[in-house]
């Protein structure tokens, strides 16, 4: 029988020169990393069975929750492994070559622009910083509940008039507090990014996430980010808001548009 | 939380970086064409089918 036809699933990208990683498993189970060199640059690649990885086949096992899940975690496993050595530019999820030419191919199209990105992303890394607010302790106390056994039609237009000044309160309030904390993050980051919040279901993060902010900061500054964050996550202790840090990352979301 | 919610926790921030961030090699969506030997796919819309997976 004919052997599958194999691609090449590409991972990141790092100088040859530099401390590069070895081995370590891939996406697919049983095949292992390895680096392409090509013109001074590094691939970091594994052969996938296209029967799997295909178009087609990769169409229906990507809307395959398990699947996703197994592949995502291999990727960020590889790319983190190669960070840990090296700086790198990591490639999006699911760059697959059908052959070692066409990464050979990509790499030298590309060069100047991974290698200017390899410099500018050199010693940098990526943090995640949620702001979440709790909306009922971040507001003012709600009043009392009329306790007439029957609220005239006044009195509970008044209430609905006062529970949406109430909201819109605690919303100028999130708004502000979000872009407060941005800002103070970004005096200690070289580049910044707010993402779009992720819904509570999603995150499984309790309260309104009302930054999602992505930070590139200088490895030496770390520190820096993490007493920042703890300060003033302590400033707003018993206002409903807290803080998630997360990180470091490979710089993901700080990848150049030329490269 | 259980243990299980939790690691479908930290996927969503997983898949937010891989499928928001990286280098992009060619446009959207494009697949291997005739003697065009590589193989892209955008998974952004993924995120929204993250959604549905998870019972609410």
């Amino acid at each position: 029988m004919e052997a599958e036809p194999d691609g090449l699933w590409a991972y990141c990208v790092a100088r040859d020169d530099a401390a590069l990683a070895e081995g370590g498993p891939g996406v697919h189970p049983g095949d292992e990393l390895t680096w392409l060199r090509d013109g001074g640059l590094a691939l970091l690649v594994s052969r996938v069975p296209l029967a799997e990885f295909g178009e087609e086949p990769l169409r229906r096992n990507l809307n395959d929750f398990a699947w996703l899940e197994r592949v995502a975690r291999a990727h960020e496993a590889a790319i983190a492994a190669a960070f840990q050595a090296a700086p790198v530019v990591p490639l999006r999820l699911a760059t697959i070559f059908a052959g070692e030419d066409g990464a050979r191919r990509m790499l030298e199209e590309r060069r100047e622009a991974l290698a200017g990105a390899l410099d500018l992303l050199a010693g940098r890394e990526e943090w995640s910083v949620k702001l979440l607010i709790d909306r009922e302790l971040g507001s003012a106390p709600a009043p009392e509940e009329a306790t007439a056994e029957v609220g005239s039609g006044t009195d509970y237009l008044m209430r609905r008039r006062e529970e949406r000044r109430r909201r819109a309160e605690a919303d100028d309030r999130a708004a502000g507090l979000a872009e407060d904390v941005h800002a103070h993050v970004q005096e200690v980051a070289v580049a910044a990014r707010v993402l779009p919040a992720q819904n509570r279901e999603l995150s499984g993060l309790e309260g309104d996430m009302v930054l999602n902010g992505a930070y590139l900061v200088e490895r030496d500054r770390a520190a820096d980010l993490r007493a920042l964050v703890a300060a003033l996550e302590e400033r707003e202790q018993g206002h409903g808001a807290r803080i998630a840090l997360a990180g470091p990352f490979p710089p993901y979301s700080f990848v150049p548009e030329a490269a | 939380m259980s243990a299980i919610a939790e690691r479908e926790v930290a996927l969503v921030d997983l898949l937010d970086r891989l499928l928001g961030g990286g280098v992009v090699i060619a446009g959207e969506i494009t697949l291997a064409v005739a003697d065009v030997d590589l193989v892209h796919v955008s998974l952004r819309a993924l995120v929204s089918s993250v959604e549905t997976a998870r019972p609410k």
